[in-house]
């Protein structure tokens, strides 16, 4: 890890159980500014609990969150404020289906934000062309591909100005040919130096963009390094057998 | 006396006694919304001891035949020293029966949204209240219109029953018209006439109202996404 960098999320001895189901055993983890992080692992391992823990989405049953140094898990934070700048980008989209697409990205800007219909209007705009979905402001969801729809969904977590953004699978549910478009804004937002946590199987993504991946089983973190060695060369047989068969299928 | 003719001296009161049936639907489905619309949010967004209350609130109303809650406001509270107009007794009684099944209604359709929509309100730092203002209500309100069209329409026929305590709709028009005339037949038969026709502009209004408000490209079946 790059020394002397600040650190934008430190997530410290998390737990989270379901009824007996326990999803996280005690993740310990720290994401520095500009890093790009990559969650792997098969499903049900709890990487989106994880990241939903983050963003207290989820209350996690023990452990600490600090984002930008505040205290999440500490229940006098007011967490509302803290989440404003905690971008989260999901698997479905959950695009506001009786808001068009200008209306998804200013809604956040003008009712927490605060700010006047105009230059929330002028900023969505900004924001929308950002993925390149300036002419489809006035689209509604129901009038956009999927990968359209998760490119607005972005648009509506940068219109906040996060200081870290998750993204939990958000190219799981495209269809194939779609999936690209959606890479490709999020390549972009790593090169220009956002922080972010990704959970996602796109292994390209990983190896070019990420500068850390992190493999998950169980509930535990297994084992973490950069791409150039967890993608050849881990230390662990089960890290290669699971990197070895989802880079076979991406 | 030809059907016209008693069609012709008929006419006038019905039509007072449909404007009061138009009266007694409306406040009572103002009254049902009013208290079916809160129900609803806290029956599914509530602390636990509210939604209890509420719970047995409804089913107390759905559980038992409005004509009993009719008549327990219109002559059981006199007993307690309350004594209330018929008209006053028709609002309350109807009004919270309705004010139950809409609050079913209406938590139904809040339930029909996908939690994601709540999930992401809250990702951008919207606090509940904002996000159920903004995200839930607006999808709410558009997935409750069939159920409430419904509704309406049965509020508008229900409200024939306090003809019981001599409210003066309709029915009860209809009623002391054919006491004169001493016509049943030819006296229901246009009452009825009268409802159907009555319904039938009700639930095109109705159904242009949904339309109106559907939201472009979003249909029912893709309501997850």
């Amino acid at each position: 890890m790059a020394s002397g960098k600040n650190v934008i999320v430190k997530v410290e001895d998390l737990h989270k159980a379901y009824g007996s189901e326990e999803v996280l055993r005690g993740i310990s983890m720290e994401v520095t500014e500009g890093e790009v992080v990559v969650l792997v692992g098969p499903s049900g391992t709890g990487k989106s609990t994880l990241l939903r823990c983050i963003n207290q989405l989820t209350m996690p049953d023990a452990g600490r969150v600090w984002v930008n140094n505040v205290e999440l898990t500490d229940p006098s934070t007011d967490i509302d404020k803290a989440r404003q700048h905690i971008g989260m980008v999901f698997q479905s989209f959950n695009l506001f289906n009786h808001l068009n697409a200008l209306d998804n990205v200013s809604l956040g800007l003008i009712h927490v934000l605060g700010m006047d219909k105009k230059t929330a209007r002028d900023k969505a705009l900004m924001e929308l062309d950002r993925v390149g979905l300036k002419n489809k402001a006035e689209n509604y969801p129901g009038q956009l591909s999927g990968g359209q729809k998760q490119r607005v969904a972005i648009a509506r977590s940068l219109a906040m100005e996060p200081i870290v953004m998750l993204f939990d699978e958000p190219t799981s549910a495209l269809d194939p040919e779609l999936i690209g478009e959606v890479l490709v804004v999020m390549k972009d937002l790593a090169v220009e130096g956002m922080t972010m946590i990704c959970v996602t199987h796109e292994i390209g993504f990983a190896r070019d963009v990420s500068k850390r991946i992190v493999f998950m089983e169980h509930g535990d973190i297994i084992e973490e390094g950069t791409p150039a060695k967890m993608l050849t060369n881990p230390d662990l047989p089960r890290t290669k057998q699971f990197l070895g068969k989802i880079s076979e299928l991406h | 006396m030809t059907f016209l003719e008693y069609i012709r001296i008929a006419a006038q009161p019905l039509a007072e006694g449909l404007l009061i049936t138009f009266q007694v639907s409306a406040v009572c489905l103002v009254i049902g919304l009013l208290i079916g619309f809160p129900a609803a949010l806290v029956r599914v967004y509530g602390p636990k001891w509210l939604k209890w209350l509420v719970t047995g609130f409804i089913e107390v109303l759905r559980g038992t035949p409005v004509l009993v809650q009719l008549f327990l406001i219109y002559y059981g509270l006199p007993q307690f020293g309350i004594t209330l107009s018929a008209f006053t007794s028709a609002y309350i009684a109807l009004g919270m029966n309705s004010g139950a099944y809409q609050a079913e209604y209406i938590r139904g359709a809040i339930q029909a949204i996908s939690s994601g929509q709540m999930m992401a309100a809250r990702s951008i730092g919207m606090t509940r209240f904002q996000a159920i203002r903004h995200i839930i209500i607006p999808q709410a309100v558009r997935f409750a219109i069939p159920a409430w069209s419904n509704e309406a329409v049965a509020m508008v026929k229900i409200t024939s029953i306090v003809y019981l305590i001599a409210v003066p709709e309709m029915l009860y028009v209809a009623k002391i018209l054919l006491s004169k005339y001493y016509n049943p037949f030819q006296t229901y038969i246009t009452v009825g006439v009268i409802y159907l026709a009555v319904i039938g502009v009700m639930t095109l209004l109705l159904n242009f109202v949904e339309r109106k408000l559907a939201i472009p490209g979003f249909e029912t079946s893709k309501r997850g996404a």
